[in-house]
């Protein structure tokens, strides 16, 4: 008889708690990412440092709705 | 704009340049030396594709698992990728080495929010290494520069750059033309 852990409520809870603790972690290291890349803009002033700029921004909010999203759908 | 060797670029500046100061040479590492976060990340892309497959070898029943949560891990997987692929580029994009007919500048980024420039005067370049060894350098044309410096001044290393011999010769040529010799 195969057992199946994820019907375990308890089971679903860790899983949910792990990867939210996850993503949380991930939105701060995406929100370092914007000031690492204003750093670098700064430093070095070329025309795509606007575009990286924007990408990492773009990223942070995937980073930050992801967050949402789990904590939803979980 | 994404080259690793470029002479007189006109569309760039970096933060301190003077107002005479004008850019001789920016480089970057080669841009095959990009393989090492290219290739985690391709395996990364092709890694949920391989996974049933694997529980499938280990009998394992994937349809336990909700479909919510499947979704979740992709797109962490997916976005872990992006990550790799954003800061591999960055790295290399702000790594910059630096010739100015003042001054040569190497600007570091070694980790998240640490920044380290060294600047050392045209003036007092004493003399100049280049090297270049194994299959990567040798293919394709890549290696370093030691430049050493007059005093207790820090040397400067170029790593990986393009054309090592060329750079190690440009830079000397420029400091023998403020001794005017």
């Amino acid at each position: 008889m195969e057992v199946n852990f994820f019907e375990s409520k308890a089971v679903l809870f860790v899983v949910k708690t792990a990867v939210l603790i996850i993503l949380v972690f991930y939105g701060i290291f995406a929100l370092l990412i914007i000031r690492q890349v204003d750093l670098m803009r700064k430093t070095l002033i070329t025309q795509t440092s606007e575009i990286l700029s924007a990408i990492s921004i773009i990223h942070a909010g995937f980073a930050i709705g992801l967050l949402v999203l789990a904590w939803v759908i979980l | 704009m994404f080259s690793a060797y470029i002479e007189n670029p006109t569309d760039c500046r970096f933060e301190g340049q003077d107002a005479q100061e004008k850019i001789l040479l920016l480089l970057r590492a080669h841009p095959i030396t990009n393989l090492k976060w290219i290739i985690p990340s391709l395996l990364l892309f092709l890694f949920p594709f391989f996974i049933p497959k694997f529980l499938l070898f280990l009998n394992f029943d994937m349809s336990f698992i909700p479909s919510t949560y499947v979704v979740v891990f992709l797109i962490i997987n997916y976005l872990l990728i992006l990550t790799i692929a954003f800061e591999g580029f960055l790295y290399w994009y702000f790594n910059v080495y630096i010739v100015t007919n003042k001054n040569i500048i190497d600007v570091d980024f070694h980790s998240i929010l640490f920044k380290n420039i060294d600047v050392a005067p045209l003036k007092n370049i004493e003399d100049t290494q280049s090297s270049m060894g194994g299959i990567l350098q040798s293919i394709f044309h890549f290696g370093n520069v030691f430049i050493q410096t007059a005093g207790t001044t820090r040397n400067i290393d170029f790593h990986s750059v393009p054309r090592p011999h060329h750079v190690a010769d440009f830079i000397l040529d420029e400091a023998h033309k403020l001794y005017g010799s």
